[in-house]
């Protein structure tokens, strides 16, 4: 009886050490033939893997509000979504969409550090995610506790983003790279409105230049929304954003040349790339821009 | 010889979450360390288990979207005697990665190891993020985990 126990811990142990050896093995360093910050057009025939690559590469949902926080722009609750509407959302499509849009809520308030306001936005993200099968990526209670405590805003901010991320990254893992994109549509589509709202109020010019360079990120989903378009779902949404495209194909982006210059002080690196890319847009395209982001996004999400 | 046919499937019922498992326990004991460290927003992390082959550089790349006027800070953790034996690069394919990349944690020139460098863009688009075991190292595997995360506008 104990050799036989024996052998049997034996062989677990044996099939233990090939099975963790072959999950090393994994090496997404394959050969993508992606664009990068050279160019931006979408390759039509891109693969799967090449599909995913490109959404996962956007970025996360508290980039944007970072970005205007450190600007020195005031908080404001009235560009939110108000949580509630996301209740009686029947598709998994909607619901997938709302999860993006909520999460760059969810950061644009963690941000701010407005943890009065964040627990009623967990609930729904909570409510969508057990609707979608991905509520194991957040860790809920944690998360309510950090809020309702106020005292580890770092946390909070980090479990925030790393669990948005870590379901975008399980849906595409498991084959339902629609629903991530729609999650990071969501995410991108909130920010921008974000970002056009408080550049409609406050008139700051390095915020103008921050939704004239949107045009870049907005081609490569545009690009990649367009390989669903087998999809009624999608054929909508690239209606109501072909409306976006046209605006933005009229933006002029371009390049000027430079090495970038690397500096080194007190043992900290600093790299400053010195190619610039300059955006011209004129008042005209910028209004249009915020109206129709701001028509967009409230269709999509029913107010 | 039925016990041992049970016991081979429960092996594989066991062992078939134990990689998920072992990647989580790396995202957990570094990640969070490695993203708490400075005063930057965290804004992801790039999770690679690395291993040594004769075949291709033992490594991952990631791509990511950087935008205009932000200063970002990449920052790369590994497990204790590996801090001179991963290298966390940034490039695109006008600065290839083993040419002239924006940043890397490794100086090839003075050899000096970084734990972290900053990058301020000027251009939104795509660009990589690579993390590999540096040419010459012999071990055969490790983890690792890259930070990106924001410093603030430029």
């Amino acid at each position: 009886m104990p050799k036989k126990f024996i052998f049997h811990i034996a062989l677990i142990g044996i099939l233990a050490l090939q099975l963790s050896t072959l999950s090393s093995c994994k090496n997404r360093d394959d050969d993508l033939n992606l664009t990068d910050s050279t160019t931006y057009n979408i390759n039509p025939v891109i693969g799967q893997e090449s599909i995913d690559e490109i959404i996962g590469s956007f970025s996360s949902p508290v980039e944007m509000a970072a970005s205007m926080k450190s600007l020195d722009v005031e908080f404001s609750k009235k560009y939110l979504i108000d949580p509630g509407l996301t209740e009686d959302y029947d598709s998994n499509n909607k619901k997938a969409f709302a999860l993006g849009v909520l999460s760059a809520d969810l950061g644009y308030l963690n941000i701010y550090e407005r943890t009065n306001l964040i627990v009623q936005y967990l609930s729904a993200i909570k409510r969508l995610s057990d609707d979608l099968r991905v509520s194991q990526f957040f860790e809920f209670q944690t998360l309510k506790r950090l809020a309702t405590s106020n005292d580890n805003i770092d946390s909070l901010q980090f479990l925030s983003v790393q669990s948005f991320r870590d379901m975008d990254e399980y849906l595409r893992q498991s084959g339902q790279s629609s629903l991530s994109l729609l999650a990071i549509t969501g995410v991108w589509l909130e920010s921008l409105y974000l970002l056009t709202q408080v550049a409609n109020e406050t008139n700051q010019a390095q915020l103008k230049d921050k939704i004239g360079e949107q045009k870049i990120s907005f081609d490569l989903l545009y690009g990649v929304i367009q390989l669903y378009r087998d999809d009624p779902y999608y054929v909508d949404l690239l209606n109501d954003l072909k409306e976006l495209k046209n605006i933005f194909d009229q933006v002029e982006i371009t390049y000027q040349v430079g090495e970038p210059e690397t500096i080194i002080q007190n043992g900290t690196v600093t790299i400053i790339q010195n190619e610039q890319s300059i955006v011209e847009m004129s008042d005209e395209q910028l209004e249009q821009i915020i109206l129709t982001t701001e028509k967009i996004r409230n269709k999509l999400i029913n107010l | 010889m039925k016990k041992t046919i049970i016991t081979i499937i429960a092996a594989f019922v066991i062992f078939s979450f134990l990689p998920n498992k072992a990647e989580a326990q790396c995202r957990q004991q570094m990640v969070y360390t490695c993203a708490t460290k400075g005063q930057s927003i965290y804004l992801r992390d790039f999770n690679t288990k690395l291993k040594n082959t004769s075949t291709n550089d033992a490594g991952t790349r990631w791509t990511v979207v950087l935008n205009k006027d932000a200063h970002y800070r990449f920052n790369l953790c590994t497990p204790d005697g590996f801090e001179n034996k991963v290298i966390l690069t940034l490039y695109d394919s006008q600065h290839p990665e083993k040419t002239s990349p924006y940043g890397s944690t490794f100086n090839a020139t003075t050899g000096d190891h970084y734990e972290q460098f900053d990058f301020i863009c000027k251009k939104s688009g795509m660009y990589y993020v690579s993390i590999r075991f540096k040419d010459g190292v012999t071990d055969k595997k490790t983890c690792a985990v890259g930070i990106m995360s924001f410093v603030g506008s430029n």
